[in-house]
């Protein structure tokens, strides 16, 4: 059984996982992050997940369809009730290739963005930010990967402290052929 | 010499042509002198459209004209107005066979205005490479596209020479291609590897074919056709294909925006099943069955490279069965690379659960196990070499593998009978969770099968498809050799029961998305959770023998063998016991029966599923 980040308390019961407590999603720093990687794992190894959300996005909230809705938006109904008709299984992962990763993003209905990340910079913090990080921590080629990243909505930053959002797919839907 | 290779609508958007990527290899290889560049006319029909129709026509128009209608002949209808210089030409036969069939045709008319400017545009592009030798493949409905162009390239410098070759040339049809299409210089049939340069030395040293077995050409006014070799091309004469064109090509072109582009690799062909039993009604390998295979290791290191160079994770591999062998030199590289792939193969659909699950574990998760029927009889009298239950029991693993299964139900062969068919169809209400074929289909007569080899099989009476007469300006008895499938009297099951199995499939593709029976462990307890479409929710306790009973039967077996298992791991049960919870388990569709033996249907994996075309 793949393991996940210990940083967020869970119950995990076959393939359902429950957060034990409501995940800070307001991009004030770390929490968020931490938040962020677990949804980002749950989806990534198949799993379904029921959690509850504290906090108001300091950031468009569009970044985060792609991860399963929470149970519970505290104060934002409408976010709510877009993030359970948008939200799509796979509609924003990544693929690891030797040297490169591809990225397929579909979190705006309608369009399609593939991506290929080939460039060493831009990789290298890509896969580090999939364990988040603070920004204080980045080099100088890091930081501007981190504002290329950014500016892609591939990573969300706030709060000082940055991680990666696409999923790495590890678990084809049926039909495969569906993302 | 200057070689063009052309490849036409409707090959595949998203995929880079194999044969290009081959026959390029092969004159690089043969004629190092040559200069070889390659014309994507597929590619460029749909950049065609799209611009002159002011973006109405789109890729995914391409699909639905070009590969989803290939049984109606549209795509090649599309361009049998250029080819016999009338626009109009079969649009009312067209008309009349889709009028009789349901078939929509909106999109083929709609584009049928646009071929002869595209033909036009096409011949001007070729000829501007200023080629020697123009090289055609011709697969499905290439056809009628390739010979529009040809014909057009010809008018225009009849000093070229024309070459058509692909799976439309193999046996008898490459011949009636090339009678009856003067402007077609010359036909390679069958595997191209050695034929096509050594037809190169006759063209460069302006000598008569005659050596190059296969071959079509003219001699004078009449065509000649050299006898067919039997020899077959080695795998190490196979080379690696080359899409370096293809990706340029995909570069400049708008409509990349539209598409998800594969790679495309061959690790073998042939069939290793069909040389010793032929499925009845297949004929894909044409006239050449013998199996061969590149080592799994050659296999992957083409992979690799092709993977590398192009940036692409999809692999779709046109090999007609899986060599067995790559389950141990294959598929573990796949595995060991830590790659993300997604891989395309078909297989056959006796694999164990283990195979599969090395399948999902190397990321072959789209498989087509070909498994055309859940009766035994039948599958039987196709000779396919496996049982309903074996093939239910491959549709339950790979619910547990997240593997993504096609395959179709195929009826109406000649000796099935409504006997055959009454117990599948009243369990297919149980089978809702497992993947649902994409329909039930009446089979077609199709060239090389043993069906239409050896008449005494039941498909005595035919004639060339319908669809062909709104595609081709051609007699009747050249048609019957120029093409693929035939029309023949229904045979098999027709009537009520024939409609009861279609609504039934219906029933299970309608049902699938929201159904489920999952196995859960729970202690000493097995619980099976129904959540199947048309039953109400419950769950379903067992321990003991039953529960023993219940995973043993995950591999089908009778119950005599079911009783000797449990007798075997220390479950005294009387025979009558269990016989009667047999019954009881089969009451609740927990069990599907095939005969004597029985299966159990529960799966332990619950993949996401998604709407079909959700991509």
């Amino acid at each position: 059984m793949s393991a996940l980040p210990g940083t967020v308390p869970h119950r995990r019961s076959g393939r359902r996982v429950e957060a034990a407590v409501p995940l800070d999603i307001s991009g004030a720093g770390r929490a968020t992050a931490e938040a962020v990687r677990f949804l980002r794992e749950c989806q990534s190894l198949g799993l379904r997940v029921r959690w509850r959300a504290a906090g108001t996005p300091s950031y468009d909230p569009l970044v985060l369809r792609h991860l399963p809705p929470p149970a519970e938006l505290p104060g934002d109904p409408a976010t709510l009730a877009a993030w359970r008709a948008e939200h799509t299984h796979g509609a924003l992962h990544h693929r690891r290739g030797p040297d490169f990763v591809t990225v397929l993003d579909r979190r705006q209905r309608g369009t399609a963005v593939r991506l290929t990340l080939d460039h060493p910079g831009l990789l290298g913090t890509f896969l580090r930010l999939l364990e988040p990080t603070p920004v204080a921590a980045l080099d100088p080629v890091e930081r501007e990967a981190l504002t290329l990243l950014a500016a892609e909505r591939l990573v969300l930053a706030g709060g000082g402290w940055a991680v990666t959002l696409p999923p790495r797919l590890r678990q084809w839907p049926v039909p495969c052929t569906a993302i | 010499m200057r070689v063009h290779l052309v490849t036409m609508p409707w090959h595949p958007l998203d995929l880079p042509s194999l044969q290009l990527g081959l026959l390029r290899r092969i004159v690089r290889r043969a004629r190092p002198g040559d200069e070889v560049t390659e014309f994507h006319g597929s590619l460029r029909w749909a950049e065609f459209l799209l611009e002159h129709s002011g973006g109405r026509l789109r890729p995914g128009d391409c699909v639905e004209v070009g590969s989803d209608a290939i049984f109606h002949g549209l795509g090649d209808w599309v361009f049998s107005g250029v080819l016999y210089d009338d626009p109009g030409w079969g649009t009312a036969r067209l008309r009349d066979y889709a009028a009789d069939r349901g078939v929509f045709i909106g999109t083929a008319l709609a584009m049928r205005p646009y071929a002869a400017p595209f033909i036009d545009a096409c011949a001007a592009e070729v000829l501007a490479a200023e080629p020697d030798v123009v090289g055609f493949t011709s697969t499905f409905m290439q056809n009628v596209p390739s010979l529009a162009l040809a014909r057009e390239l010809k008018r225009r410098r009849p000093d070229l020479a024309v070459v058509l070759g692909g799976s439309n040339c193999d046996g008898p049809m490459g011949h009636a291609l090339h009678r009856n299409h003067p402007f077609v210089d010359h036909v390679v049939r069958g595997e191209a590897e050695y034929a096509f340069p050594a037809l190169l030395d006759h063209l460069a040293a302006g000598t008569a074919p005659l050596d190059v077995p296969g071959l079509c050409w003219w001699d004078g006014t009449v065509s000649r056709a050299n006898t067919e070799t039997r020899r077959t091309v080695a795998p190490a004469d196979i080379p690696s294909p080359d899409y370096d064109q293809w990706q340029a090509a995909l570069d400049a072109s708008p409509v990349q925006e539209h598409i998800h582009p594969k790679l495309v690799v061959e690790g073998a062909r042939g069939c290793w099943w069909g040389e010793k039993h032929h499925c009845t009604f297949c004929g894909l390998n044409g006239s050449a069955m013998v199996f061969r295979a590149k080592p799994g290791e050659r296999l992957w290191a083409e992979i690799d490279r092709l993977v590398r160079r192009h940036r692409i994770l999809d692999v779709v591999t046109v090999d007609n069965i899986i060599d067995m062998a790559y389950f141990r030199d294959f598929l573990p590289r796949v595995t060991a690379s830590g790659w993300d792939l997604r891989l395309h193969y078909e297989v056959k659909s006796n694999l164990t659960p283990a195979q599969l699950a090395l399948l999902g574990a190397s990321g072959t998760v789209h498989i087509q196990p070909g498994i055309e029927s859940l009766g035994s009889r039948v599958l039987d009298l196709m000779d396919k070499g496996v049982t309903g239950a074996r093939n239910v029991r491959t549709l339950r693993e790979c619910e547990n593998h997240a593997l993504t299964c096609s395959w179709n139900l195929l009826y109406g062969f000649p000796g099935e009978c409504a006997e055959d068919y009454a117990p599948v169809i009243e369990q297919l209400p149980a089978l809702v969770h497992l993947q649902p074929p994409s329909g039930a289909h009446r089979i077609q007569l199709e060239r090389f099968s043993p069906h239409f080899t050896d008449p005494g099989l039941g498909f005595g009476k035919r004639r060339p498809a319908a669809m062909y007469q709104h595609v081709y300006d051609l007699p009747e008895d050249e048609l019957a050799d120029l093409v693929y499938l035939f029309d023949t009297e229904p045979a098999g099951i027709g009537g009520a029961v024939e409609r009861r199995l279609k609504e039934a499939v219906a029933a299970w593709r309608a049902g699938h998305a929201h159904s489920r029976l999952l196995f859960e462990e729970d202690g000493g307890e097995l619980l099976v959770h129904d959540r199947r479409h048309g039953r109400p929710r419950a769950t379903h306790r067992f321990d003991g023998w039953r529960a023993a009973a219940l995973r043993h039967l995950e591999d089908g077996r009778t119950v005599p063998a079911l009783h000797r298992l449990l007798t075997a791991g220390g479950h005294a049960v009387p025979v009558a016991d269990l016989e009667a919870w047999v019954r009881y388990a089969f009451g609740l569709g927990l069990l599907f029966r095939d005969g004597a033996a029985y299966v159990s249907l529960p799966t332990w994996g619950e993949p996401f599923r998604l709407p079909e075309g959700a991509g």
